[in-house]
């Protein structure tokens, strides 16, 4: 009997050392991930996944800043954004730090389009986070429906 | 030097001016578009530029075309329940 077709072939990391299930290991590709977008992928030699999860994310956040400037990251009056937010990295925390006095306040249309730009990029590393620790777990791209 | 970037920073610490009309909707179209390339990059088992660009605007579309599907679905139920 013929073996059926893979959907998606699997990517091997045969020449790479680190390719094992080291719980640090994880743990270090999930935190570069997390302070630099696409950091992790960076680890793995995913290059061009880097680059562009890298463009994107940032380009994304920084749009949501330019809109509704830094007054959008309010880890006081917008808790729930804010845990988006800060999933870009965790040098938000320095713009939330800076922000939260209320020095620069932001309402209206400007407000709720920044504060979505900017936790749907953080969002947006959540996954990646996530998808460069199973990248490094199983050795391969987890597709579509996985 | 110092300057110029006193002028970046400043960028960010005043908001735009977005009026709230039908037009600041399209404000979507580039967050469906982010959307779309990074989920592709972190879902494709290889990237190369054609197949890459390809499966981002085949998402982008569906997405747009689920929300504009979506839009006119609550359209016409605020006009039923209204009229």
């Amino acid at each position: 009997m013929r073996p059926m077709p893979r959907r998606h072939p699997e990517r091997i990391y045969n020449q790479m050392d680190f390719r094992n299930k080291n719980i640090f290991f994880l743990a270090f590709v999930g935190l570069a991930s997390w302070i630099v977008p696409g950091a992790g992928y960076f680890l793995l030699k995913e290059k061009s996944r880097a680059i562009i999860i890298f463009v994107v994310i940032v380009s994304t956040f920084i749009t949501g800043l330019y809109i509704g400037s830094i007054g959008v990251v309010d880890p006081v009056g917008a808790k729930i954004c804010y845990l988006g937010q800060i999933m870009t990295s965790p040098l938000v925390a320095g713009i939330g730090y800076i922000s939260a006095g209320g020095e620069y306040p932001v309402y209206g249309r400007p407000s709720e389009v920044g504060q979505i730009y900017t936790a749907v990029a953080g969002l947006l590393n959540l996954l990646c986070i996530i998808n460069s620790i199973y990248l490094a777990y199983a050795g391969r791209v987890a597709g579509e429906g996985d | 030097m110092l300057i110029l970037a006193g002028i970046i920073i400043s960028t960010f610490t005043a908001p735009e001016n977005l009026p709230t009309n039908p037009q600041s909707m399209m404000w979507l179209l580039p967050l469906t578009a982010a959307v779309a390339i990074a989920y592709k990059a972190m879902k494709l088992p290889t990237i190369t530029a054609g197949n890459f660009l390809k499966e981002v605007v085949l998402l982008f579309v569906s997405i747009a075309a689920f929300m504009a599907v979506t839009a006119a679905v609550l359209f016409a139920v605020a006009w039923v329940i209204t009229e």
